[in-house]
């Protein structure tokens, strides 16, 4: 079977501008640059497309792009199994599918000279066929199909699909991150999650790294957020107690201004791949509220113990390196795709925990609406920063950004990497991974 | 009935205060428990169980407020001034959504809205379809709720940091 091929990488070793504590300021300004990342990171890496829960019928389907610009589909076949396919006719190459949700009925149907494609991508049929006879065409080669990537997989309901064939399994890259889609799915009374309420798409001018490396960059929020925080903590002081308890907003916002000894205090743990989370035994998050009726349906379904170790579980931020962070105890996750060397785009989506009163959707959309909004209290400060830290990568007076902080006091495990949590440990395991992915030695051992 | 002359003259003053911008004055236009609303989807009828850009009640705009004029806020370093430009004004009886009441005499106001916001040395527009609910308070108006109908409320939006 004809696959899509990866281009060959060439032997070129990064070490000029990735060195174990440090990068070359060209990560975020070169063009060339962005357009390797997109072929040896995002065309290797295993990406997240989408789920389950958003595709529940036979022919529905959800579109995105893999990377900054391949577009691919995601469908349900009729025997209930998922796809993610290329969104291109393998005729003369137009998108078959173009809006971002809905169902085919029947077949695939090409706008342009309607070949028609069956759910899992093979050819079902091209009008007047008769005209090929006798030329050579393959009706039964792949590459006449809307080809299927590279590979799929799903975990939990979280599709994953990769255009290398060279990547090892899903759950053998994802690593112990794997621990923080269980925490999130245990979350529900029912262990299972959907897509609910609706996405947030939000454009950023910059590159698409740098979302990344804040996420767990716990030496921030307390500069970064302290005029929110700030504003929101001496206004909560003017109300009377019991107005002042009522706002889910309070407990929301105010842990961002947390100091540095309490981010110090949640911990960093780094994977293989680049993947990352801060926090584990606590978090920001740590100290929402329990709601009393959600509290209730997990007793009866996973009792004390249990319950309270899901509970005990507590992450901040989890990068799946590159393209998806997730929140297990907000139940949100953010999808980044990038567009070019200083624009991307992140996608805020929010999920219900099935068997969960709605309170705790309506929770999770507040979070979403509150803090990853483009209107909201706390993106926007972000995007303001990493918009400075672009302009400013311009001057050649320091062609270096750096990354010290605890070098030297990781704590190495054979399969992750602990320190303290305001260390850049997180920075120092994406770059590694960064590395790697460029100079084609991430499955060959680079990884590690 | 009120006449459309004098909502229309609302509707300048209310936008005039976000051209300013003066939100102190503007937050004080709303009821104590008025609202304003900007749906992320096109034909969104709930605030609370589908995601919004912003829905913030009189809490949440003082907030906003404290922290807009806030000396460590970095986005909102830059001086942000918009134009309002509003047409198509129509008014009509206010009707209740589910478990709100609406006093008599409220009246339900849409128009159209273009605003060019000028931030971070660079000019964007923004076009929605506005829906006020207003009830009459001696010679002005309060607003119950204001909701903001991006004709592109599921785009990829910008970082917005002054109300429309």
């Amino acid at each position: 079977m004809t696959r899509v091929t990866q281009a060959t990488i060439p032997d070129r070793n990064f070490d000029d501008l990735v060195t174990p504590t440090r990068i070359h300021r060209s990560l975020y300004t070169s063009p060339e640059l962005f357009n390797l990342e997109m072929e040896r990171i995002w065309g290797q890496a295993w990406i997240f497309i989408g789920h389950t829960s958003q595709i529940p019928n036979t022919g529905d389907f959800f579109t995105t792009n893999i990377n900054h610009n391949i577009p691919v589909v995601m469908v349900r076949d009729k025997t209930g199994e998922v796809h993610v396919l290329h969104n291109r006719c393998g005729h003369k190459g137009a998108k078959v599918v173009e809006t971002r949700t809905g169902n085919v009925r029947g077949a695939f149907n090409c706008a342009y000279h309607g070949w028609r494609y069956r759910l899992d991508g093979s050819l079902l049929a091209i009008p007047n066929e008769a005209g090929y006879e006798d030329t050579g065409f393959d009706i039964d080669d792949r590459c006449n199909s809307m080809q299927r990537l590279a590979q799929v997989a799903c975990y939990r309901g979280f599709v994953f699909a990769t255009l290398s064939n060279k990547a090892p399994d899903l759950l053998t890259w994802m690593g112990g991150a794997k621990d923080c889609f269980d925490n999130l799915c245990d979350r529900s009374p029912e262990g299972e999650v959907e897509v609910a309420g609706g996405v947030l798409r939000y454009e950023h001018e910059c590159n698409w790294k740098f979302i990344l490396e804040n996420l767990n960059d716990t030496m921030h929020p307390m500069v970064v957020h302290q005029s929110v925080v700030q504003a929101a903590k001496s206004y909560i002081a003017t109300l009377p107690d019991d107005a002042a308890k009522q706002r889910s907003e309070a407990e929301i916002i105010l842990p961002f201004g947390s100091s540095y000894t309490a981010f110090e205090n949640s911990g960093i743990t780094g994977f293989p791949y680049g993947h990352h989370y801060d926090g584990g035994k606590t978090s920001i998050h740590a100290n929402y509220s329990v709601m009393p009726e959600y509290h209730a349906a997990m007793l009866a379904a996973y009792g004390e113990e249990r319950t309270h170790d899901i509970y005990s579980f507590n992450t901040h931020n989890v990068l799946f390196y590159p393209s998806l962070t997730i929140k297990c105890a907000v139940q949100n996750i953010r999808v980044i795709r990038p567009i070019s060397v200083d624009r991307f785009v992140v996608e805020t989506w929010s999920f219900r925990l099935k068997g969960a009163p709605d309170e705790m959707l309506q929770r999770t959309l507040l979070y979403s609406r509150l803090i990853n909004s483009s209107m909201g209290m706390v993106g926007p400060d972000d995007l303001e920063v990493y918009r400075r830290t672009q302009e400013g990568l311009a001057s050649p007076s320091n062609d270096w950004v750096e990354f010290h902080r605890q070098y030297g006091k990781d704590q190495v495990f054979p399969d992750r990497v602990v320190g303290g949590g305001t260390s850049d440990l997180d920075m120092r395991t994406q770059y590694k991974a960064w590395k790697a992915y460029m100079e084609g030695s991430i499955f060959n051992g680079g990884a590690q | 009935m009120i006449s459309r002359e004098v909502i229309e003259d609302f509707l300048y003053y209310e936008a005039s205060l976000l051209d300013v911008p003066d939100l102190d004055t503007w937050m004080n236009l709303f009821t104590e428990d008025g609202y304003y609303w900007m749906p992320a989807a096109e034909a969104q009828r709930d605030p609370i169980n589908h995601i919004s850009h912003v829905y913030d009640d009189r809490v949440m705009m003082e907030i906003r407020r404290r922290n807009f004029v806030h000396p460590r806020a970095a986005s909102k370093e830059f001086n942000i001034r918009c134009s309002h430009l509003i047409g198509n004004i129509r008014v009509m009886p206010a009707e209740p959504d589910a478990g709100t009441e609406i006093p008599t005499g409220a009246v339900r106001v849409t128009s159209n809205q273009h605003v060019v916001v000028w931030y971070r040395d660079e000019q964007r527009i923004y076009a929605y379809r506005g829906e006020h609910v207003l009830v009459a308070v001696e010679d002005s108006f309060n607003i119950m709720s204001k909701q903001v109908m991006l004709i592109n409320p599921d785009a990829a939006q910008r970082s917005l940091t002054i109300y429309l």
